[in-house]
């Protein structure tokens, strides 16, 4: 269990990054969702030992991850969202010396080990090719491969599926779920629902350093269920409908807009039609609200 | 000209002109030039001697010193080779070229703005010099206020020179867009000159080494009258004047930039270029400032809809965590040796460290002092010390920052390795890389004292390199380790390492070279000293301050351990 009280983080610039985020992590994949500057990578980054947070603190089982920076990494598996690696190395190289950072010393092993890694991210044939010829998929998968040496109890995955293609993008769903067991945390930051509603059995959603709620993606999306309409209302009509109404999303379409409406009391106009709620009404939802 | 060539090099050259405003590095340089002209004016001869600090003749003379003394070419590398490779490595490039902007704007833009400040920094020298003009200073010899011999023999040594000069980086920067290459020539600037002026110009008629002179050293001389065979009186009358083969000289030199200019303009391509891909830097999209509908997300993923293939079923092995801090150490060190391997100008700047080793070895018919494997050690030594602190100071900034700017660092930085590790591996590798050019520039000294037919001794290349240059290439490699942790900023790590030097240099001229502030014993040894107990205590003195430099570089590394 991973747990995270009061976090603040404040930068030098003055910018409040974090304002007292609380959570409680269970073992799993947990999906952090949020838009740019909400504080995401800074939570990742204080998580991951490489920033130092204000005051709060974080606990793995027990465990100050804060104030034991070296135990924590190594049970450590981090994907930062902007990465590069050494160009002028091989695959096998630097995921090799990464492995012998992480404190894999037997020859043996940590060969097998680099072999599995790189089969396992579909790298197996580009092991003895340059960092710096790998496409941006490659490197990201690569990057995916160095996350995982180790067995890390604490896998923390920042924007891992930028720069995939739908089929690796689905490998990589794969590979997370399968990582995720009864003994490893799995902090998913994205900004993909998809993402969150295809992997996560929890989630949070962080907006401006603080958590607006901490939930499951299935149970709130459960909740919306004959809450959502659809439907168009000329543009003209557009601001006086969103006074009347809780619209969560427009797009103009064929001259006009075409609307999306939470509504549990009523239908909100005679065309309107019930939609299939999905996770970003509920966000869209929360927003206004906080709005 | 075009509107709009006016328009975009305006723009070019303005935005050029801020960054330089928030960058330290030229205000680091403006304190340091004015710092050193006051230095230079209370310290220098001119009061010991009589010569009014404001005659022509000391102002050329401050002049001719200052364009080649303080690592000045160093520093218009520094500024001059960085500008255009700087769009490429943060990744401006696509934003700029997508714009309506001529090549040439562009180009001119970013020389003359870098051109400008660069400028503006060295007049710093001839500013304090004009003002100290007004200040009183006792048995100071001072001629009635002038103005016009600050300004034009400013624009003729100093500007024209490194006009020159900062084409030259320019060219090779923007050309090869590898800033290193710039390092390289930057670093090999002084050992080049003064090798052509003392194999080449010295044995050329005097209209000649006018006309050559890329610094114009000879273009101001006293007609060939030496300067201290002069009195006061007349120094200070005396109008000093180019003649047609100076302004031959000066006007060469700009057309040389010119050309350089134009060449740029000719091959310069936004294309990639091949060697792009020694320079990798992940830029993913950055996410954008709402969430992203990228797919359906109102169903729930059903794992069993993806079938696992074999590869997905491969085991990985346990892993038994060691706290073994000295294979990770050989882990490190074995990375940075090839990273190392992997640099091309690192490559060009050993063989010319060699060439130059070879070049200053002595002539065939100077008789030694002591002996002539002395005589060569001693030589060798002198010249790699110049050759090495280039190198150190250059190679060991690259290689501190490497993992920052190929953005490297969160993922070594998460790893449970200690900073220790991270920070002795890039210091042993530069310590080995340095000392194994030692053992190469020693043995070629030992082969060409075995084909001249000399008695060699080892034992002479033993003490001196090592009591002399091991001691002394740990300090430099510690010091500019510490100095670029404390600073976090390579360039002006680059400004006031090479600052320092200078300065310690101009020090050590005037007499001051006491080894408690010479930890590199300039100008304090002699042969038989190496092997006394009062050179084993300044030793002791050197590898000391080499311990106080890693510590301090351990204690405020910017990763934290706890």
């Amino acid at each position: 269990m991973l747990v995270i009280k009061d976090l603040v983080k404040t930068y030098p610039s003055g910018v409040q990054a974090l304002k007292g985020v609380n959570l409680e992590l269970s073992p799993g994949v947990f999906g952090l969702l949020g838009p740019n500057g909400s504080g995401k990578t800074t939570l990742m980054k204080i998580v991951a030992t490489l920033l130092d947070p204000d005051s709060g603190t974080i606990e793995m089982n027990g465990a100050d991850l804060i104030n034991r920076k070296d135990h924590t990494r190594e049970m450590l598996g981090y994907l930062p969202q902007d990465f590069g690696l050494y160009p002028t190395l091989t695959a096998w190289q630097m995921l090799d010396y990464l492995a012998k950072l992480k404190g894999v010393t037997n020859r043996k092993e940590r060969h097998s080990l680099v072999d599995a890694l790189l089969e396992r991210v579909n790298l197996g044939a580009e092991r003895s090719q340059r960092l710096g010829e790998f496409s941006g998929g490659m490197r990201q998968r690569f990057g995916i491969a160095q996350a995982l040496i180790g067995e890390p109890q604490l896998i923390i995955v920042d924007e891992p599926t930028a720069g995939l293609d739908p089929e690796e993008r689905l490998r990589f769903h794969n590979l997370l779920s399968e990582t995720a067991n009864e003994n490893t945390v799995v902090i998913l930051s994205t900004h993909i629902v998809s993402d969150v509603s295809n992997l996560c059995t929890r989630m949070a959603i962080i907006r401006q350093g603080k958590i607006l709620s901490a939930c499951s993606p299935r149970q709130v999306v459960d909740e919306l269920k004959e809450s959502v309409w659809e439907g168009t209302v000329p543009r003209e009509q557009l601001s006086a409908f969103k006074s009347e109404f809780n619209v969560i999303s427009s797009r103009t379409f064929d001259g006009d807009a075409r609307v999306r409406v939470i509504s549990k009391a009523q239908r909100p106009h005679g065309e309107f039609t019930q939609a299939t709620p999905v996770l970003e009404d509920y966000y869209f939802d929360l927003v206004n609200r906080q709005n | 000209m075009s509107t709009r060539f006016h328009t975009s090099f305006a723009a070019v050259f303005t935005n050029e002109v801020l960054l330089s405003t928030k960058r330290v590095a030229p205000y680091v340089l403006i304190v340091l030039f004015a710092a050193n002209k006051v230095l230079w004016w209370a310290k220098g001869p001119a009061v010991g001697l009589g010569w009014a600090t404001n005659s022509v003749f000391n102002i050329t003379r401050d002049y001719t010193g200052f364009c080649f003394l303080l690592g000045l070419p160093i520093f218009t590398g520094i500024f001059m080779g960085d500008p255009i490779v700087r769009d490429f490595r943060l990744g401006v490039d696509p934003l700029i070229f997508s714009k309506p902007i001529g090549r040439a704007a562009y180009i001119l833009g970013k020389f003359f703005g870098n051109f400008f400040v660069l400028v503006v920094c060295q007049s710093a020298f001839a500013v304090t010099a004009f003002l100290l003009q007004w200040v009183p200073f006792s048995g100071m010899v001072v001629l009635p206020v002038r103005v016009v011999p600050f300004v034009t023999h400013f624009i003729i040594i100093v500007v024209i020179s490194h006009l020159m000069l900062g084409a030259i980086y320019f060219a090779a920067g923007t050309l090869t867009r590898n800033a290193k290459v710039v390092y390289v020539i930057a670093a090999s600037f002084y050992p080049v000159y003064v090798a052509f002026e003392l194999l080449v110009m010295k044995n050329l008629p005097v209209v000649f080494r006018v006309l050559l002179d890329p610094l114009g050293f000879n273009t101001h001389r006293l007609q060939g009258m030496n300067a201290w065979d002069q009195t006061a009186e007349f120094l200070n009358a005396y109008v000093v004047t180019y003649d047609l083969t100076a302004y031959v000289n000066r006007v060469s030199m700009v057309v040389i930039a010119a050309i350089l200019l134009f060449i740029v303009y000719r091959r310069f391509t936004i294309a990639p270029l091949n060697e792009a891909s020694h320079f990798t830097g992940l830029k993913l999209s950055s996410a954008p400032e709402r969430l992203a509908y990228a797919a359906p997300s109102g169903g729930f993923l059903d794992s069993g809809t993806y079938e696992l293939t074999e590869r997905d079923r491969i085991p990985l092995p346990q892993v038994t965590s060691t706290r073994s801090t000295f294979s990770k150490l050989l882990a490190a060190l074995e990375t940075e040796f090839r990273l190392l391997r992997a640099e091309r100008s690192l490559l060009v700047l050993v063989v010319l460290v060699i060439l130059l080793s070879i070049v200053n070895l002595p002539p065939y018919r100077m008789v030694p002092e002591v002996s002539y494997s002395v005589m060569f050690a001693t030589n060798t030594a002198n010249t790699l010390f110049v050759l090495l602190t280039g190198l150190i100071v250059f190679y060991t900034g690259e290689t501190l920052h490497r993992e920052r700017e190929l953005k490297v660092e969160p993922i070594v930085w998460s790893t449970p390795v200690s900073n220790s590790v991270l920070l002795l591996s890039k210091y042993l590798a530069m310590v080995s890389l340095t000392l194994v050019l030692v053992l190469v520039v020693s043995l070629i000294a030992i082969g060409s004292q075995l084909l001249r037919g000399h008695t060699l001794e080892i034992s002479a290349y033993v003490i001196v390199h090592g009591v002399l240059l091991v001691p002394g290439i740990l300090f430099m490699t510690a010091f500019v380790v510490a100095l670029n942790v404390l600073l976090r900023n390579k360039y002006v790590a680059y400004v006031i390492a090479v600052g320092t030097g200078a300065g310690l240099v101009y020090l050590y001229n005037l007499g001051y070279t006491h080894w408690l502030y010479n930890p590199l014993l300039y100008r304090i040894w002699t042969y038989p000293d190496l092997t006394t107990r009062p050179m084993l205590m300044k030793r002791l003195f050197c590898l000391g301050l080499t311990a106080v430099c890693l510590g301090l570089a351990h204690l405020f590394f910017e990763r934290k351990t706890r």
